[in-house]
């Protein structure tokens, strides 16, 4: 069970397999938590399980996908722990208030040019804090690191086409708020 | 396809999710419609712009801190099974060391325990937040009176308690923690006549205390007559000695009441 007489293999295994993914599971940790010390402690912990669970990794398989699931494991615990039900109070919000975001990102019209010269740095993230957690997270994944639908799917644990009307969703909302930092920076005109 | 299909379709043709008869369905359906050709455009520009996002790496601090844990954890998977194996192991080796080590002074003592602690999955017996949960059960599973007091404030969890045996009896075993640091107390009867608490004296807030660095372990120790009290963590001595004085005052309060 415990493979304690090769310690160093198993160790340099997962350094091998797994710490190459470390970038992606730091830069996920931190535009889930916004607080960088939150982040590095969330991705330590992540890693800790990872490699104590590790034997039930299968070789072959997607390890990037595996370490973001105890990740985000990790993470939904923890908001638990501090008396959070986001997630699934989220669920329910994103249901019913599908069809109005959607219409709304699409019908606005935004000249996309525009909004897109004046996102600012650091905007992109603040915008995706004022997302719900189910939202934020499949752009997390998708957009700023290029996981598949499949992928995201194993993750977030839901089917592909939940996947792909969050994703959506999820994109027309950012949109949203994007454009509202625009025209609160002053760089792009009301046109209602 | 026309326009509401496709629209339904957009965002996995944009991330080219789409199955090879849909995605041809799609660009059939733009090869004709500027419209949907523009929602393309768009979105595509919108993919543009959040891959375009600075992709920060972890701090290298971040990454030696990992490998190291994890290093430190494949050498306890090793270990363990001759530390924890069994309960008979575990008391073998506490009854031995005093043998073993005639000279080891109470404090190198607990360290070494603490040491051990801090490297079993659960170390506490009895897991509880509760500091008068904590007390109970000390008191009832081995008559002894323990002050724990309660750090949250200050972000040090109360894990739990444990029974340990120091300076050849009885000591009771309180472990926190604050992130992932265990920092431990323990409270040993001072009936033992042979205790010595070695190490440099200092004084805090008018009351003396003995500091001590054992295998990167800050401890603080102090004897109040009654009993002899002692922390051990990875904490600084700062922390380690506001923890002390606060437990200080507890007792004196509730000895006052």
């Amino acid at each position: 069970m415990l493979e304690w007489s090769r310690p160093g293999d198993r160790t340099r295994e997962f350094e091998d397999t797994a710490l190459v993914h470390l970038d992606t599971l730091y830069r996920s940790a931190l535009r889930l938590t916004h607080n960088r010390a939150e982040a590095e402690d969330l991705v330590q912990e992540t890693c800790l399980r990872a490699f104590r669970a590790f034997h039930r990794f299968n070789p072959g398989t997607n390890c990037r996908a595996w370490l973001l699931t105890i990740l985000r494991n990790e993470f939904l615990n923890r908001l638990k722990r501090g008396g959070h039900e986001v997630l699934d109070r989220d669920r329910g919000d994103l249901e019913r208030g599908a069809t109005s975001i959607t219409d709304a990102g699409r019908t606005r019209g935004h000249p996309e040019e525009e909004l897109l010269q004046t996102v600012l740095h650091g905007d992109v993230d603040r915008a995706l804090k004022a997302l719900p957690l189910a939202y934020r997270e499949v752009v997390i994944l998708a957009d700023l690191e290029g996981l598949s639908y499949r992928e995201i799917a194993q993750v977030v644990d839901c089917p592909i086409g939940t996947v792909m009307s969050r994703l959506s969703r999820a994109r027309a909302q950012l949109r949203e708020v994007l454009g509202r930092f625009a025209r609160e920076h002053g760089y792009v005109k009301e046109w209602e | 396809m026309n326009c509401v299909e496709f629209e339904a379709r957009l965002h996995p043709y944009v991330d080219g999710e789409l199955e090879m008869a849909d995605m041809a369905a799609a660009d059939a359906h733009l090869a004709e419609c500027s419209g949907c050709q523009g929602r393309v455009t768009q979105e595509r520009q919108f993919r543009h712009l959040l891959r375009r996002q600075p992709r920060e790496a972890a701090p290298p601090e971040l990454r030696a801190t990992i490998q190291a844990r994890v290093r430190r954890t494949a050498r306890i998977a090793a270990i363990r099974p001759w530390i924890i194996g069994t309960t008979a192991a575990v008391l073998v080796v506490v009854a031995l060391l005093p043998a073993l080590r005639p000279t080891s002074s109470l404090v190198t003592e607990l360290v070494s325990k603490h040491g051990t602690y801090a490297q079993i999955e659960q170390p506490a017996e009895f897991a509880s937040a509760d500091p008068r949960a904590v007390e109970a059960w000390f008191r009832e599973r081995a008559g002894l009176r323990v002050t724990v007091a309660d750090y949250s404030p200050s972000g040090i969890r109360l894990v739990g308690g444990r029974l340990a045996e120091a300076g050849n009896q009885k000591a009771a075993y309180v472990l926190y923690e604050k992130g992932h640091t265990l920092m431990s107390m323990f409270t040993v009867p001072a009936s033992a006549p042979d205790l010595v608490l070695e190490g440099a004296r200092v004084s805090y807030r008018g009351h003396a205390y003995v500091t001590l660095e054992r295998t990167g372990y800050n401890t603080v120790a102090w004897s109040d007559g009654k009993a002899v009290f002692g922390l051990v963590s990875m904490l600084g001595y700062d922390a380690l000695l506001e923890c002390a004085d606060r437990l200080r005052l507890e007792r004196a309060e509730r000895a006052g009441a």
